[in-house]
Order: C-alpha cells, then structure tokens, then sequence
C-alpha cells in the first residue's frame, strides 16, 4: 500500500502540473513549456522562506503566490503575446524554460534542498501503508483544485467565457469578451496557482534545479492520458503517470520507472492519441 | 556591376561548393590544429542542426530528438568499433540506420496527435538518455563514459587525427549537398506546403502524417553520422555530451543560421562554437544565455541569418539591376486568358455519386440524406443559401469529414471513408474559399505542387538529380507554364504567389488544380470577390476544362454565373436537396424562388 499512496502524491503534483498545462491550452491553444518552472521556482521559493528567511507561513505563501505570479506575467509579455502559432511558442516557452532553470540554478546551485513541510510532517499508517501529512494534504488540495476548476469552467460566466474562447477565438470577440485580457488572467492564473501549491509540492520533491525537467515531461504524459483540455482527465493522468512510476520502482528496479514512464506515453499515443477525455475536433476548411 | 551580374549568373551551387572545398582543403591552407578542431566540432554541431531544420524550419515539427538520435550513432559507433568492426564507411551506415530506426520508433507515436506531441515525446527521449546510458552501463561505460575507442580505419588504413579531420568535413559537404538538392526540388514546395498549411497539403494528395515523419526520420541520418565521427574525434564519450544542453545548442544553431535555410546551421554552428561554446566559464551561464536567446530570436529574428542575407542579396541585387523583368509591378501585367490560347490536355473525367449522405456535426443535421452525381464533361453547380451544407458536402467529399452514412464513389471506386490525400490521389482535385498559399512561394513553384502526388517522383530520385528526376521536373516546367498561360497569369511566373490580388489567386487555384490532371475538379465559390472582367474570364476557362473532359463542380452563390454555365444544377437548403434539374428549370422552381433567391431582383434586374 505504501507506494501507492506514494504514487498517488507524487502523480498529485504531476497531475498539478498538467492542469496549468490545460489552463493555458484552453486559453490560448499552446502550450507553456516553462509551466512546471514555475512549480519548481514556487518550491524553490518556499525552501528560502522556511529555511533562510524564516518566514511566517503565511507570508510564504502569499510572497510565492505573488512572486511565480508576476513570473507567468512576465512571461505572458515577452514570450507568449509577441509570437503566433503554436510552434512560435515553443520556442520561446522553452526558452523561457530555460533561463529559468538556468536562472534557479545561478542562485541555489545544483544541490537537492530538503524543504520541509509547512505544517506537521508526520508520518501515519492508512490502510496498510505508510503516508505523511504533507502527502495527504497534497492529494486532497489537488482533487479540490480539479473539482473546484472544473466546476468554476463549467458555471461561471467567466469560465463559459474561457471555454467559448478556447472555441472560437473570434467569435467570442465578437461576443463582447475581451479575449487578451481574458486570456493573460487565465495565465497569470497558472503562475498564482504554482505558486500556491508550491509550498505543499516541495517537501515531497525537495528543491533541485533539475526539478521541473522531470514535471514538466511526467506533467505532459498525464496530460496525454487524460486528454488535452479536459481537468478532470489531467487529475486521473497524474495519478496514473505517479503510480506507474512508484509502482514500476517499487517491483522492477529504480532505474525503470522513467523508462516505463516513456513507454505509457508511447502506448497511449499509439493506441488512443486523443487521450481519455479527449474529443477530436474536426477540421475545417 | 558586370562583375555582380557575372556573379548573379552563376548556378547557385557554385559558391557553396567552392566553400565547401576551401573547408575540406583548410588543413593545407596553414590553419592552426586548434582552429582545425573548432571547424571540426562546427561540422558536427552543423549536421545535427541541419536535420533540426528539416524537420521543424521545413517540416514545421519542432522536435529535439537529434540528440538521442546522435548519442545512438556515437556509441554504437564506439561499441562496435571496440569489439566487432572498425570501418568508418561500414560504421557510419550502421549509425544512421540506428538512428533512422530511433527516428522512427519515436516519431510514429509523437506525430499520431500532432501538435506538440513530437517535441515532447523528443525531448523526454532526450532526457532518457543519461539513464539508458547507465542502465546499458556494460555496453556504454555507464557515467564513467565509454573510454577506449580506437583510431577509425578507412578501407583498412588507420586514420590519423588530419583524415579524420579530411572524413568529416567531407560528409558534411555531402550531406549538405544532399539537403540542398532535397530542399530545391519538389519536395522542399511540398515541405513549405505541409508546414503552412495541412489542408492544403492534404488536398494535394499528400499525406501530413506520412511527409512529417518523413522529415523528421530524414533528420535522423546526420545526426547518427555526426554521432559516429564524434566517436572518433574524441575517443571518448560521457553521457553529459548528450544532455538537454546540447538540444538546446542545436537549437539555438539552428535558429541562428536560419531554421529554414539549407546552409544556415553551418553559419549558427560556427557561430556557436566560434563564440560562447569557446569559453569555459560560458557553461555557468549556458542555460540563462540560451534561454534569452530563444525567447529572442523566436519573438524578433524572421528565420536568422539566412534570412538576413537573404534579404540584402534581394535588396542589392534590385539596386544594381533595376531591369524591367523584376521591376514591373504584379498588377501591371495583363491577367487572363492571351490570344491564342493553350488548349488544355485531354482529362479523363471520372462520374462522381454522392448516395444519401448524412453528416451531424453535434445538434446541428448539416446533410439530410444528400444524393446527387456529377457526370464526366459536365459542369455540375450546387448552389443553395449560406448554411446549406454546400461547403459540407464538398469538405465530405475531399475527407475532411468523416461522414455518418451514405457513399461516395469516384467512377467504379468507393472513396467512402478515406483519407484526404487518398482521395485527391484517387483524382479529386479542389480550390478554397479562400485561396490557401504558402508564404515566400513562387507562382510556379506553387502550381507545381500540384503535381507533386499526382506525378510523384521519390526523395532519392530528387537528392541524386537522376535522369528520372530531371525529366519530371523537365515536364512539370512545361505544363506550369502551359496552364500559366491558360489562365493568363504566364508573366506571374517568378513572383511570391501569396503577395498575389484575390482574383489572380482564384484564378492559380485553379491553375494548381489543373496541373494534377483531376477527374473531378470542385470549384469553391471561386467567383466571389472578382470583378465583371475576371469572371468572364474565369467561365471562359471553367467552359475549357468542362471541354478537356473533366467533372466540374460548381458551389456558386453568382446565380447568373450558375445559370450561365451548370448543365445540371442542385439546389440545397438545410442539408437537403430540394430541386435538381437544368438552368431553365432551376429558374423558374418555385421552392428555388421561395428559398434561396427571394430576392427576385437578383435574377431579373
């Protein structure tokens, strides 16, 4: 039970990742590359509140939530508003990727930091395996993170406003929803996120600066299992990706889980590429 | 200015070669060992960004796998050089394969959803090669890195570090020369086509799927060469030669010389290693350097250097030449049909049936059990108000859309069902509503690629220029410039096709159809937008083509233009058809009056 539980929390933060992949996708179809940078630089900024600074938990979270913040709006500016199309974007997201890591690796060097948990660190046994607080409260918070964005998209004008703009970008123009504005809240959105959810991913994934390689891939693989767009797929994604991973390690070996990891993303791609929530849209001429 | 002219005149191959040489030969020219070594590892870094550029710059697929596709060729290179063979030609083989079997293994998979699943399933197999590496450690020396390779033998002799030197600049040279050959024929237009455009590609019989991954297995084979001759450079090889920093210098290269250009990842190369790869203090900063970089150049740079010069060759050249064949403006030369007219080929028409087809896109029934045929020589017009489903049907008929019941049959063929570029190879040919162009595209290259699936003529074919190859485009040229001057835009020839006004656009759509020689032809409302000139000439021509033998299909909302040249003419409204029958009879239907004209204006002004 022990890795599953394992494997449930570390598939929570993929799954983490996979939603800012979704937000931004549903708001401008692309994709951000430099998404779980912004994760990675969150935990990053957590390890230096609780271990350097010695900041009141409250301020690290509101100083992590504003800092990846006006990151993601940065980004938006220099990055994403300047280029078209999506392969524009990944160029320069994946640029902005890496002066990010680049950037995380200048200030804290490549050593792996032990961020500890903002509330208790204990650890319990639930149903015959081992699981810590902080893991707990990570699962929990993602599954009301889906529920509630789900729900947010699906009843709130702004939501329905977001869904009609990842339709037909044009047609809600017309509409009367200001599309960039619309669309930079949804982004910036993204970066408040990772910097809130920061301080609950990092004891479970220490601070490294090769940290967001590692998300941002497992974060595309969940992506591609629950199908591009849909939350609720990205949430079931996420936990598949972690428990193949913990599962894989736990029975075949410690080399694998990255491997077999791959070889889903590969499966899933060859045998249902639209993903498992995933809809085609057929082309127009 | 003689001297420009002079130069301007030389076959494009010229210059290249004789740099070529020069790179070759520089050993003997007194360059010094170390700049020796700087021009070797540009080489490498430029065959690794070459194949980078043909499958994101040309292909249109951003796709970091060069890396994994290079660390292949290099240690098995290595491994086998060590313990079974050592010869370079043999090995060098072997690595390409190996890296064109990477290629694929990686590239089915990432393209099946398109979009930016190539670049990530590339980029996390170049994130596992550090861990293959050290899971094969027995093989591959593991993090220690493979030590103990020998001096490559040519043919039996050992080759010092001056062949090698010798070896690979001579394979650079020869895969450029390759690129450039593969770039300039059809299959760089088809390349261009893909990547602005899919529709389009598709509609000309080329299938998206299959050219991507064309592309990017093509751009393995440098890779796993690079990957072979660096063995061999160094003697040694560590798995941290083969991280996600050497993708992003690729990259960055590529970017630099020109993603999409043929000689530019040697200009990023050179530039790379010339300049920050140099410095040993640079690799603190690589990731923060690259990764402004890329924001940079993705935000600012239009395709590099290449482009760059491209653009001061262009501007140059007009001042010293402001001759009368580039100078006069497109819109100065006379469009339409000249006097003595081409006659067109004869075409094989082929009888289209469309059988009670229906097509629901969610709530909205867009066909209603639609049955209707289009017979050889005839020129069949479908007309109906906006929303009828007339661009559905014809979308149905090309293989956008999948249909939910009824058949299509293409004479005795059923097409029902099939993919695009099946059924344009079948011999459906179409324009667009709005005329689809690639960017930076002559008008005859343009309305070339309409040959290119009809009359294939295969990669090797074009790389090697074989008299097979040679013929085809020998042909392709003649008939361009015959349905050119058919359509009246002959002096067009060399101008960018895109920059070209609506109507002339209308007009090498249909050009571009013509070239693929269609049974069937589907004309979307090709009128709209022309003026009383340009339509008269525009039946005058559909009349041709109705004369060469072809089904000619006809969405018009120009009734009079309808009236004027339809043998048969459906009407559709809400997905049905409510009326078929001849001009006369379709002009005084009563549903037709009450329908769709309403206006009666229209008609009878």
């Amino acid at each position: 039970m022990t890795p599953i539980w394992s494997g449930l929390s570390i598939g929570a933060v993929y799954a983490l990742i996979a939603l800012g992949y979704n937000v931004v996708f549903i708001a401008y179809t692309t994709f951000n590359f430099a998404h779980a940078q912004l994760t990675m630089f969150a935990i990053f900024v957590t390890y230096w509140g609780l271990v350097v600074a010695e900041l009141p938990v409250a301020l690290i979270f509101v100083v992590a939530a504003v800092g990846v913040g006006l990151i993601a709006l940065v980004e938006e500016f220099v990055a994403i508003r300047p280029v078209r199309g999506a392969h524009a974007h990944l160029v320069t997201t994946l640029g902005m990727a890496t002066l990010l890591d680049g950037t995380t690796r200048l200030i804290w060097g490549d050593q792996a930091l032990k961020v500890p948990a903002v509330g208790s660190g204990a650890t319990f046994t639930l149903l015959g395996g081992r699981i810590s607080v902080p893991e707990v409260v990570l699962i929990l918070s993602v599954v009301g993170i889906t529920v509630a964005m789900t729900v947010y998209s699906r009843r709130s004008l702004t939501g329905l406003a977001l869904l009609a703009m990842a339709e037909d970008r044009e047609a809600a123009l017309l509409r009367g929803i200001n599309v960039r504005r619309l669309a930079l809240g949804a982004f910036v959105f993204t970066g408040v996120l990772a910097g809130l959810t920061g301080p609950l991913v990092g004891p479970k994934t220490f601070a490294v600066s090769t940290l967001a390689a590692a998300l941002a891939l497992k974060g595309f693989v969940a992506l591609a299992i629950g199908g591009f767009g849909s939350l609720p797929g990205a949430l079931l994604g996420g936990f598949v990706v972690g428990l193949v991973e913990s599962l894989t390690g736990r029975w075949l070996g410690s080399q694998l889980p990255t491997v077999m990891v791959f070889v889903v993303l590969l499966l899933i791609l060859m045998l249902k590429p639209t993903g498992l929530f995933g809809t085609t849209r057929e082309r127009m001429v | 200015m003689t001297l420009a002219r002079q130069l301007r005149a030389l076959p494009s191959w010229v210059l290249p070669l004789t740099l070529g040489v020069l790179l070759v030969g520089a050993p003997w020219l007194g360059v010094s060992s170390d700049t020796r070594r700087l021009l070797l590892l540009t080489c490498i870094l430029a065959l690794l960004a070459s194949g980078l550029n043909l499958s994101f710059g040309y292909a249109g697929e951003l796709a970091l796998g060069q890396v994994a596709m290079y660390a292949t060729g290099a240690y098995l290179a290595g491994y086998l050089a060590m313990h079974w063979v050592n010869d370079l030609v043999l090995l060098l083989l072997v690595a390409a394969a190996a890296a064109l079997a990477v290629g694929l293994v990686s590239g089915i998979p990432g393209l099946r959803l398109g979009g930016w699943s190539l670049a990530m399933t590339s980029f996390f197999l170049v994130l596992l090669v550090p861990q293959l590496l050290d899971l094969l450690e027995h093989y591959t020396g593991g993090a220690v890195g493979m030590v103990g390779i020998p001096r490559a033998r040519l043919l039996g002799a050992e080759l010092s570090s001056l062949d090698m030197y010798v070896v690979v600049t001579v394979v650079t040279v020869g895969w450029f020369a390759v690129m450039r050959n593969l770039i300039t024929s059809r299959h760089g237009v088809a390349f261009q086509v893909l990547r602005e455009s899919p529709i389009l590609a598709s509609s000309l019989g080329i299938s998206v799927y299959r050219m991507k991954l064309t592309a990017y297995a093509i751009s393995a084979i440098p890779a796993g060469i690079a990957g072979a001759l660096f063995a061999f450079v160094d003697k040694y090889l560590a798995p941290h030669s083969f991280g996600f920093t050497l993708a992003v210098t690729v990259l960055a290269a590529s970017i630099l010389g020109g993603a999409r250009s043929v000689y530019g990842p040697l200009v990023g190369a050179a530039v790379m290693q010339y300049g920050p790869l140099r410095s040993t203090e640079f690799e603190q900063y690589a990731q923060v350097v690259y990764g402004a970089f890329l924001i940079l150049a993705g935000t600012l740079v239009a395709n590099g250097l290449a482009g760059l010069a491209n653009r001061a060759v262009a501007r140059l050249s007009a001042r010293w030449r402001p001759a009368p064949d580039t100078a006069a403006p497109p819109e100065a030369t006379p469009v339409g049909p000249e006097p003595g007219r081409p006659a067109l080929p004869t075409l094989s028409g082929a009888r289209l049936a469309v059988t009670d087809v229906r097509k629901r896109f969610g709530g909205l029934q867009a066909l209603r059990g639609v049955t209707l045929t289009a017979e050889p020589g005839q020129i069949t017009a479908l007309i109906g108000p906006n929303g009828s489903g007339k661009t559905t049907l014809l979308n149905v008929i090309c293989g956008y859309y999948r249909i939910d019941s009824g058949t299509i049959h293409l004479g005795d063929t059923d097409i029902t069902g099939r993919g695009t570029h099946d059924v344009a190879r079948a011999g459906i040919a179409r324009t667009f509503q709005t005329p689809l162009f690639p960017e930076h595209v002559t008008v005859r290259e343009a309305v070339a690629a309409g040959a290119y699936a009809s009359r294939y003529v295969g990669m090797p074919a074009a790389i090697l220029r074989l008299p097979r190859y040679r013929r085809a485009a020998a042909a392709d040229r003649a008939e361009v410039d015959n349905v050119l001057r058919l359509v009246g835009a002959a002096g067009l020839a060399d101008a960018t096709a895109a920059s070209l006004p609506l109507g002339t656009r209308r007009l090498l759509e249909v050009a571009r159809a013509l070239v693929a020689r269609p049974r069937v032809l589907l004309l979307d409302e090709v009128a709209s937008g022309l003026d009383e000139d340009e339509i008269e000439r525009l039946a005058d021509l559909i009349r041709a083509i109705r004369a060469a033998g072809t089904t000619v299909i006809l969405v018009e909302h120009n009734f009079r233009l309808v009236l004027d040249l339809a043998d048969v003419i459906h009407v559709l409204a809400q997905g049905e058809l409510i009326a078929s029958g001849t001009a006369s009879e379709i002009e005084n239907h009563p549903r037709v009056l009450s329908e769709y004209l309403g206006v009666r204006q229209e008609v009878r002004p």
